[in-house]
């Protein structure tokens, strides 16, 4: 599979062209290190997929993603990038990449999404995949820390974060006996039996940190 | 409005980076020690003559008209000192021409004086003051009262004037600050993001090549760690980052700011945030920058004095002005800790809007929360960003 890489700096495309030269089936044939090296060098090497920083100097990402798609329409762009998924992925994706990636996860990962995409599939990681997946089942009902009061769901986050029940009498000024009905009542909501499900559950919606 | 326009035409508006060295221009022009100027309203030529003789010692502008007509002209494009009014005159008399001056915004705090001739004209005094008069002098006048009385007006209109003038440099000396900080933070963020995070993203890959190559445990188990070491180390340089500037805000404009900012604030602090945004627009970035940081001081304020459980946040877009509402269901914020000493946050915000010419008003009520509005007028995006441009390129580079 012939592979261009593109990315302003020097230390990545050096960690890049070593990753891909273990790799028998894949080929580098081309680096650039701009936007617009990129759509110059799009037109004299052959090519299959493109993997591109998404922060270069020049022509922004999701420019430069939709102008690859446009004119070679059968080949696949995927994307390198140092910021987390939650913010560019799914607009990436929009605008037609096949996959985005986070530099960090490029170790485990770059392989093989270069195999999945050069094939006509999508790449997503398994921490966006969960999410989007979380996000259509979110869209099919209120998820269920919706339907807590605004002070339940600041007791939930509380306690999520890991927080005691006095603690959290004392941050909030109240008694540990009202905490503690709210966090039974937070709990009868949710369907849950204890603080460490909670907590389970909080981090998998992203509601802490 | 009026006299704001005209007593700081220069302050306000989207100049904000160049006017340190305006301000420094001004401060050592010799030609700054202004005159004040008295303007003498008298129709008998001889009268008029004889003020001006004795005034001419006080060194400063002296401007006449020789009825309440001719004085009303000049009002409209001169700011007074002082007038010195004759009551009796054909046509338009003194306390006609002092209403008239006092009902124009520019002239309305005009110090005037009134000249009469005769002793019965004192009746009317009352008259006279109930028009605006500030001081009565009866004519023939005595030279050193005159005088006096005319030096006293116009110390205090250069007093007046040099407080304006410095509430207006350092006005834009905190404009040109803030320009300033905004700048350097944006560099260094870049710096740190790009810089160091690559470099690091390339250690990783380095870590991840070795790792391919290693067979046993103990090694690869280094290697690993190495490579959590370096994740943690990417994170860390995303925050410092993010915590200058937030790329969104560069990448993907204000409004998506907000809402990671909305997203973050509710994650760090547990306390609920319900958004209400306009579609995503494209916005001035200077304009952005100041709604994203007084939005940033506005949910700081929130997190240390609210106690609240809920924030709502609203952000409108109409054709010609931006308003962003926040309201908490908190404490409610207390009227002496509006004007309070502590109060330097809520005060940076009012300053920060009034930059671009729009205003933030907080309103609390004790145990109902507090509610603050932000609005900023818009212009349209193509001059907005030509202006912005320009006045980046006037802070660095002195012209």
């Amino acid at each position: 599979m012939k592979v261009l890489i593109a990315d302003d700096h020097p230390v990545v495309r050096q960690g890049l062209r070593q990753m891909l030269a273990v790799e028998q089936d894949l080929q580098v044939v081309g680096e650039a290190r701009n936007g617009q090296e990129v759509v110059d060098l799009s037109r004299k090497v052959p090519w299959e997929v493109a993997v591109l920083d998404y922060n270069m100097p020049g022509k922004n990402g999701l420019e430069l993603i939709k102008e690859l798609r446009q004119r070679y329409p059968g080949r696949a762009v995927l994307i390198l990038s140092m910021y987390p998924e939650d913010r560019y992925a799914v607009r990436a994706l929009k605008a037609g990449a096949s996959g985005y990636l986070t530099k960090e996860s490029a170790p485990d990962e770059l392989v093989s999404a270069i195999r999945k995409v050069a094939g006509g599939g999508r790449y997503v990681t398994p921490t966006l995949g969960e999410k989007l997946a979380l996000e259509l089942e979110d869209n099919r009902g209120k998820p269920l820390h919706e339907t807590l009061s605004d002070r339940e769901y600041q007791v939930m986050w509380m306690i999520a974060s890991g927080k005691t029940v006095r603690q959290i009498a004392d941050e909030l000024f109240l008694s540990p006996n009202t905490v503690s009905t709210h966090r039974t009542r937070i709990l009868r909501k949710m369907n849950m039996k204890s603080n460490a499900e909670l907590m389970h559950y909080a981090i998998a919606h992203h509601l802490v940190d | 409005m009026a006299t704001r326009a005209t007593d700081a035409p220069s302050a306000l508006g989207p100049a904000a980076g160049e006017p340190l060295q305006r301000a420094i221009a001004e401060a050592e022009a010799p030609g700054e020690v202004p005159r004040a100027k008295i303007l003498i309203v008298d129709d008998e030529p001889k009268s008029l003559y004889a003020l001006q003789e004795l005034l001419a010692s006080l060194g400063q502008e002296l401007m006449v008209a020789a009825s309440g007509e001719e004085a009303l002209k000049l009002v409209l494009r001169h700011d007074f000192a002082v007038i010195l009014l004759d009551v009796r005159m054909p046509g338009m008399d003194g306390f006609e021409t002092a209403k008239m001056i006092r009902g124009r915004e520019r002239s309305r705090r005009t110090p005037i004086i009134f000249l009469t001739a005769q002793a019965d004209e004192m009746n009317s005094m009352f008259r006279g003051y109930a028009v605006g008069a500030v001081d009565y002098l009866m004519k023939p006048v005595v030279p050193e009262v005159l005088k006096s009385k005319v030096a006293v007006f116009v110390e205090l209109f250069m007093a007046t004037a040099r407080l304006r003038a410095s509430e207006d440099k350092l006005r834009r000396l905190a404009a040109h600050l803030i320009s300033v900080r905004e700048e350097e933070r944006t560099h260094i963020a870049r710096e740190i993001h790009d810089e160091l995070g690559q470099v690091l993203t390339g250690l990783k890959m380095e870590v991840g090549w070795l790792a391919r190559r290693l067979k046993e445990p103990a090694l690869l188990e280094k290697t690993e760690s190495m490579s959590k070491l370096i994740d943690s180390s990417v994170q860390t340089v995303r925050k410092i980052a993010t915590g200058l500037r937030p790329e969104m805000l560069d990448d993907m404009g204000l409004i998506a700011a907000v809402a990671w900012q909305a997203k973050e604030f509710q994650k760090r602090t547990g306390i609920r945030c319900r958004t209400k945004l306009a579609p995503e627009t494209k916005l001035d970035l200077e304009v952005s920058t100041t709604v994203f940081r007084i939005f940033q001081e506005i949910l700081t304020n929130v997190a240390r004095h609210a106690r609240a459980t809920r924030v709502d946040i609203e952000l409108e877009l109409a054709e010609d002005q931006l308003r962003l509402e926040v309201t908490d269901n908190g404490v409610g914020i207390a009227e002496e800790d509006l004007h309070g000493r502590k109060s330097l946050g809520l005060l940076g915000m009012q300053e920060r809007a009034l930059l671009f010419g729009g205003e933030v008003s907080i309103t609390g009520t004790p145990g109902h929360g507090t509610r603050v509005a932000v609005t900023i007028p818009l212009r349209r995006a193509g001059e907005a960003g030509g202006a912005a441009a320009a006045t980046v390129r006037k802070a660095n580079a002195p012209s």
